[in-house]
């Protein structure tokens, strides 16, 4: 009755939904209901930290923080189904370190923390669910959400269950002795280029340990005499996992401590260091057995069922919990040798070619963000010469043979391009001295299909065949580029155009209406968007890497809007892509074909939170250029 | 013999709270039954539903619902009410067995209720009949506690647009924003009064009306 209405509730917001009916009904029945009317100071920082887990039932709140000149900062609003109070469940904080103030009129349930830790302890989905919601923030736990919903749940596969700390912690641990100077200790730390550092005494005994965060909070914030001793500054008692702990404990113990990294210990010696970013990495890797299948393929008939099975490997690699962006390149990965493949077996049948040659592919392809497959986006080039009957022999050469790897690869599941941005165009089909002068031409006179070209072909990506050729063509285009701002903001004008569909009050925009009404294209309007600032941010730093993560990565400390929002930019292409392949995959078990177009109300309110804040990250820099590039930005 | 404000407080003692105890962090039994019919002579319980708070906070898994066997025939105008038919009770256990359960669930906390003097009227009928005494406990009304903001104050208006004049517990509930699920069912009308009562309760401390000595003066049934 009363209670059953309670369960109806939990059962639609993680982490809850994730327990099983009887371990709700036992939450449940501990829960009480509080009202909150608009206004309310529901909980005050500073003061004596919450006992209690508050999930919104109705209404809504905001967080805030005093920051240390006063001022009351709001850095979260908070809707139905939302939590407060979280850490207080698990965390040692004695104080409030948030204010949180009811916006409107609020119910919600409250759950003690002496009446539900013992349920929560012995649920490891509800815990692993705190755990990353703690120090991974937001991307990899809906990785996890999805996980959760797999059949695959609860088996033994659950990598931070089943994985000892031995296997991923750093094993070759940094040392100072004890009479070393701070200034000693971080000149270790940079040359080793490591967060954290160990103090040890004369028997080789850690003593205590000296992290990024001491030297920051203890040395530079209070302007401290960098001779002093690091054993001054070290933190005590340090916290040990043993080496065969499972990686679990280690995080539990961490996020009791509420410290970032903790000693390994093997026979009561000091043997490594884990990290945050060592548990963070777990997530990934995925060994692939079938890549040797690929490579004993003689034909293209051979290769046909092989390639089908790409496919089945995303939904496999989705269940496993694997991160987006792993997933993308173990997809680019196999394409690619499926792509090498063919080419290989075409080189077979026509014989060496008359002039080197280099495969490239571009757009998705070249940024190794391919979901499913896609349309083929490929071209050559190939080395110039000064014999006409050369010239000649090459043209031929290279018109049958890219027409045999167009029909191979179409065989194998990618498509014809639409737009034909393939070989066996022969307008993209050209020696490398052609291939310049399409780039300068296109930099030089940026009108909009010059533009549109370069957002294509610009991410070029060399797949297969003699690497000079590609090489020189990508320092051509970075010599080029060198002070051409007309071209870039133009680049600029089309890219701020497209802006995702998030609306006033962050409302989701979604189709009118179509076939799609009601839902929002996440490729064309979330993904798109975010690859072209990027883009666009590593054309104007010079950076050469083309995958979007990979340029955000290279643009730290070159691009001023990476250093700002490079950390944030990735988690959003990472959601985004996450929730388009996850849609995807969801599709083709339906035996549907798959597309980009998901419903924002199916998400779960963390899913919908997230988008929006993706969305936003993204509209935020589209405003930085608007201002960057001014009012003489005119759009494509 | 006493008037009802001395016996709120004596009950008060008796039944071991403070008079100073704060609103806030009072124990509350927030109670409804229902009835074969509305007249103590005729008509009797069929059944009594219960939530605990402590101040604001309603205790969710802390209820309390029983069918009782009536001592009375049930009529047909009232099954259409409460839609409890005489076949689901006449097994269920007498008053007697219920009331026992009832006191304890009731011990150390002001017993609340939407027009709580009837439910009062047939509690206290049983009560003599079975020992004599009458229903223990202080008690207050939600009817009344709004009544009595209605008169003394205006922030509470403001803050909802205004108070209603109806009396009923429906009426109320939707004016001010309860959700109502299934009515007429003892324990969800209940839960229903429990949530008027903690909307009335985040109003009164700023009221003055802070302690349960107080609320027992402005909401005696």
């Amino acid at each position: 009755m009363v209670i059953d209405d309670v369960i109806k509730f939990f059962q639609e917001i993680p982490p809850f939904q994730f327990l099983e009916a009887r371990e709700l009904r036992s939450i449940a029945e501990k829960v009480s209901m509080e009202f909150y009317p608009k206004g309310t100071v529901i909980l005050r920082q500073d003061d004596p930290a919450s006992d209690a887990l508050r999930v919104i039932k109705k209404g809504g709140v905001k967080v805030s923080v005093r920051s240390e000149d006063g001022q009351e900062v709001i850095i979260d609003h908070r809707g139905e189904g939302d939590t407060f109070g979280l850490m207080s469940l698990i965390g040692k904080d004695e104080k409030q370190k948030t204010t949180v103030i009811a916006i409107e009129d609020t119910i919600c349930y409250l759950m003690k923390k002496s009446q539900v830790l013992p349920v929560i302890e012995t649920n490891p989905a509800f815990t692993e669910y705190f755990l990353q919601f703690h120090f991974s923030k937001y991307v990899d736990k809906t990785s996890r959400d999805m996980h959760a919903k797999s059949l695959f749940y609860g088996s033994s596969d659950h990598l931070l269950f089943t994985t000892p700390v031995g296997d991923i912690a750093t094993k070759d641990v940094v040392t100072v002795t004890q009479d070393a100077s701070i200034q000693e200790a971080a000149q270790e730390m940079s040359r080793n280029r490591i967060s954290s550092l160990i103090i040890v005494d004369d028997n080789g005994l850690p003593v205590g340990i000296v992290t990024d965060r001491d030297l920051r909070e203890k040395v530079v914030s209070r302007g401290r005499d960098v001779t002093d001793m690091v054993k001054d500054i070290m933190t005590l008692p340090m916290i040990r996992v043993d080496v065969k702990d499972y990686c679990f404990e280690a995080v539990l113990k961490m996020i009791k401590h509420n410290i970032h990294h903790i000693l390994v210990i093997k026979d009561g010696r000091l043997k490594g260091v884990l990290t945050n970013h060592d548990l963070m990495m777990l997530q990934g890797t995925s060994p692939l057995s079938f890549a040797k299948d690929l490579e004993s393929q003689q034909s293209v008939e051979g290769l046909v069922p092989v390639s089908t099975k790409i496919n089945r490997v995303v939904g496999l690699l989705l269940k496993e919990g694997a991160k987006a962006s792993n997933i993308t390149k173990i997809i680019a990965e196999l394409n690619d040798r499926l792509v090498r493949k063919v080419l290989e077996i075409a080189e077979a049948k026509f014989g060496k070619p008359p002039v080197p040659y280099c495969w490239i592919s571009f757009g998705s392809e070249g940024r190794k963000e391919q979901t499913f497959k896609t349309d083929q986006d490929n071209a050559i080039i190939h080395g110039d010469t000064d014999s006409p009957a050369l010239a000649d022999q090459a043209k031929r050469y290279f018109a049958a043979f890219s027409l045999f790897v167009r029909d191979g690869l179409v065989r194998c599941g990618f498509p014809h391009c639409p737009a034909d941005y393939m070989a066996s165009n022969p307008r993209w089909c050209q020696p490398l001295s052609v291939w310049k002068q399409y780039f300068t031409s296109w930099v030089h006179t940026p009108n909009p299909e010059a533009v549109l070209r370069s957002l294509i072909f610009f991410d070029f990506r060399m797949l297969h065949g003699d690497e000079r050729l590609a090489a020189e063509l990508r320092s051509h285009l970075g010599s080029i580029l060198k002070g051409q701002n007309i071209f870039l903001a133009q680049m600029a004008g089309v890219v701020i155009k497209n802006r995702p569909p998030l609306g006033f009050f962050k409302k989701f925009i979604v189709e009118k209406d179509g076939e799609h009404k009601n839902e929002l294209n996440l490729k064309f309007r979330g993904i798109g968007p975010l690859v072209d600032i990027v883009r666009l941010f590593a054309l104007e730093s010079g950076v050469s890497e083309t995958s979007t993560l990979e340029r955000i990565e290279a643009m730290k400390g070159k691009h001023p809007s990476i250093d700002s929002s490079g950390d944030e930019l990735a988690q959003a292409f990472e959601f985004i892509t996450l929730l388009r392949i996850h849609h995807q995959v969801e599709q083709i078990e339906k035996g549907e074909e798959p597309d980009n177009f998901i419903n924002p109300t199916r998400l779960s309110n963390l899913e919908k939170r997230i988008l929006k804040e993706s969305f936003q990250v993204i509209s935020l820099l589209q405003d930085g250029l608007s201002d960057q590039y001014g009012p003489g930005m005119v759009g494509g | 013999m006493f008037g009802l404000l001395t016996r709120n407080s004596a009950d008060l003692n008796a039944c071991g709270i403070d008079d100073r105890t704060l609103v806030s962090e009072c124990r509350y039994v927030v109670l409804d039954t229902e009835l074969t019919g509305l007249e103590v002579k005729k008509d009797s319980i069929v059944s009594i539903g219960a939530v605990a708070m402590t101040g604001g906070s309603i205790h969710i898994g802390e209820t309390f619902y029983r069918l009782v066997s009536p001592e009375t025939e049930m009529r047909g105008s009232s099954v259409v009410v409460h839609g409890i038919t005489p076949s689901e009770v006449a097994d269920k256990p007498s008053i007697a067995q219920t009331m026992d359960e009832l006191l304890k669930f009731c011990e150390g906390s002001v017993v609340v209720g939407h027009f709580l003097s009837l439910d009062l009227k047939f509690l206290n009928k049983e009560m003599k009949r079975l020992s004599g005494r009458e229903f223990p406990g202080p008690a207050v009304d939600t009817f009344r506690i709004h009544e009595w903001i209605r008169e003394h104050d205006g922030s509470f208006s403001t803050h909802y647009n205004g108070m209603v004049r109806d009396t009923d517990l429906f009426t109320m509930a939707k004016r001010y924003h309860i959700q109502v699920s299934a009515a007429h069912n003892a324990l969800m009308d209940a839960f229903v009064t429990a949530q008027l009562f903690q909307r009335f309760l985040s109003f009164l401390p700023s009221l003055g009306v802070p302690t349960v000595k107080d609320l027992l003066r402005i909401g005696k049934p």
